[in-house]
């Protein structure tokens, strides 16, 4: 009770003082405004991205933007990181599996993400199916790799558990090699859920402007659209929702996790 | 062959007797050739206790390790009832020194695992998993996972987890190394009194001469560079022994005498 109660006390104390910088940092925009500093243009004030932000929400377009975003971005994470579990497994349990796609792979792996856009708007048009597949893409990398590393990096002692109670194949897999290579496996989900958030915002930004397909939408668009009219309030807007959601995601997986691999000595 | 062993087999009686036979083995460290075991031989009975002392580096865990089939020697050849041996098995439960407990199973997970291969009905595996349990005196511990247990209940789940299948031929590798006195003076009689029970042949590779005299039939005491072993004690006094006899107190000085010297 008494360590419960100690943690909890700890966790809201890490808390605070993650605050404190962006608490200094909003009371030094607020300062700097009411001694009337941001008047070049470059700065907004916080008054006017407060505004724009219930204008935002009363109209709808700063959540909707926000939630296309973040459903683009879990479509093509969850495809991508699943693809990447099924192959990091495959390369990681089968030693000829490896040796037939482990150097392409690890080519393709060299390839930037954005670099497939042109390919890939090619094949695919720059619609909805192209920006899901590149976001699977940069999804798909640190997952298969992760996946695969873990595989491979089986501690000797626990194989040789396996041998001396003379487990089948399958019975290794599930109860020995999968599971110690869970923490690595676990990382590389964690990865590729960065990778598909920064990339959702790059294929939106990058591919929406296209003058085929209008605008399209999400906050990589609202982004888009706030340079073209420069407007530094909705850039500003929009680069906070971005950091906030990234980091709500980030949270969700690494708790997630951390239940996952509790019998980890802490 | 894993089916060859079944739950309802009883406890050994006439198994378990091993034929170690001119047993070599060379290691090549940066260019030099390390004579890591040369022709060892030895006899061991069904239902022995024996244990292996001596200094690091004297192959002693390697001998083990064959008789596990873990790994294979280079030269002469092992037997186990007949069977030579060149893979692991059920019939030879090893315990090593670091516990060697999946971390992520807990103690009953961890037991269970080793009848997974056997032939068996799941309630008389479980009845087993239970007893094994019960017998190293973890009860109430089923569902502890490994990382909320002492290194003296690890030990104990991993010696649960070793005699589970009922193997003939138990093999220990410094399995109270880790231990502090206490806990270790403890598990040797609990050791003792599992054995009595199972009546399997007990090969324990050691570092505390003591501990070996306490427990085995005979002590084998080996020496290095290269590996080999140096002189056979046999101890034949009645147990429970007392490490204040006269006789214990005579053949652990023999022995340090003898370890000493190399």
């Amino acid at each position: 009770m008494a360590a419960t109660n100690f943690s909890a006390a700890s966790r809201s104390g890490i808390v605070a003082r993650a605050l404190v910088l962006p608490a200094a940092l909003l009371l030094l925009w607020v300062l700097l405004d009411a001694l009337g500093a941001l008047k070049g243009g470059i700065v907004v004030s916080p008054s006017q991205v407060f505004g724009t932000a219930y204008e935002g929400f009363a109209d709808g377009s700063l959540p909707g933007a926000a939630l296309a975003t973040l459903l683009r971005a879990l479509t093509g994470w969850a495809i991508g990181a699943l693809a990447g579990l099924v192959f990091g497994l495959i390369l990681g349990l089968s030693g000829i599996a490896r040796n037939l796609f482990d150097p392409s792979i690890s080519s393709l792996r060299q390839i930037a993400l954005f670099a497939w856009i042109p390919l890939l708007s090619a094949w695919l048009g720059n619609g909805e199916a192209m920006k899901i597949t590149l976001i699977a893409l940069g999804a798909f990398f640190p997952m298969a790799l992760g996946t695969q590393a873990g595989c491979q990096n089986v501690p000797a002692p626990f194989r040789e558990v396996g041998r001396v109670l003379e487990l089948d194949r399958r019975a290794t897999i599930t109860a020995i090699i999968v599971p110690a290579a869970l923490p690595s496996i676990l990382v590389g989900l964690e990865l590729s859920l960065n990778i598909a958030w920064l990339g959702t915002f790059g294929a939106e930004y990058l591919i929406g402007t296209g003058y085929i397909n209008g605008m399209g939408d999400g906050l990589g668009a609202y982004l888009a659209a706030a340079r073209e009219y420069a407007r530094m309030d909705q850039v500003l807007l929009g680069v906070l929702f971005l950091a906030l959601i990234g980091l709500g995601l980030d949270r969700l997986v690494l708790g997630f996790s951390r239940r996952l691999v509790s019998w980890r000595t802490p | 062959m894993a089916d060859a062993l079944t739950l309802s087999r009883p406890a050994a009686r006439d198994a378990g007797a091993v034929a170690i036979l001119g047993v070599s083995k060379t290691f090549h460290v940066e260019n030099r050739t390390v004579h890591a075991l040369d022709d060892v031989s030895l006899a061991i009975a069904s239902g022995e206790f024996i244990s292996i002392v001596g200094p690091s580096g004297c192959g002693k865990s390697t001998l083990l390790r064959f008789l596990a089939g873990l790994d294979r020697p280079d030269g002469g050849r092992i037997t186990v009832d007949g069977e030579v041996v060149d893979r692991p098995s059920l019939k030879r439960g090893i315990v090593f020194q670091d516990h060697r407990l999946l971390p992520w199973l807990n103690v009953e997970e961890n037991v269970a695992l080793s009848l997974r291969s056997l032939a068996g009905a799941p309630a008389d595996k479980k009845e087993r998993v239970q007893s094994l349990i019960d017998l190293v005196g973890l009860t109430g511990f089923e569902k502890a996972l490994p990382h909320e247990l002492s290194g003296g209940m690890s030990q104990r789940a991993a010696i649960a987890r070793g005699l589970a299948p009922r193997p003939p031929l138990l093999l220990l590798d410094e399995p109270l190394g880790a231990l502090d006195s206490l806990t270790r003076s403890y598990l040797q009689d609990e050791l003792l009194a599992i054995r009595e029970r199972e009546k399997s042949t007990v090969v324990m590779v050691t570092h505390d001469v003591e501990e070996a005299i306490y427990l085995s039939d005979r002590v084998v005491v080996m020496e290095p560079r290269p590996g080999r072993i140096a002189a056979i004690f046999d101890i034949t006094s009645r147990r429970p022994r007392h490490r204040d006899d006269p006789d214990f107190v005579a053949t652990r000085r023999k022995i340090t005498d003898l370890l000493a010297t190399r």
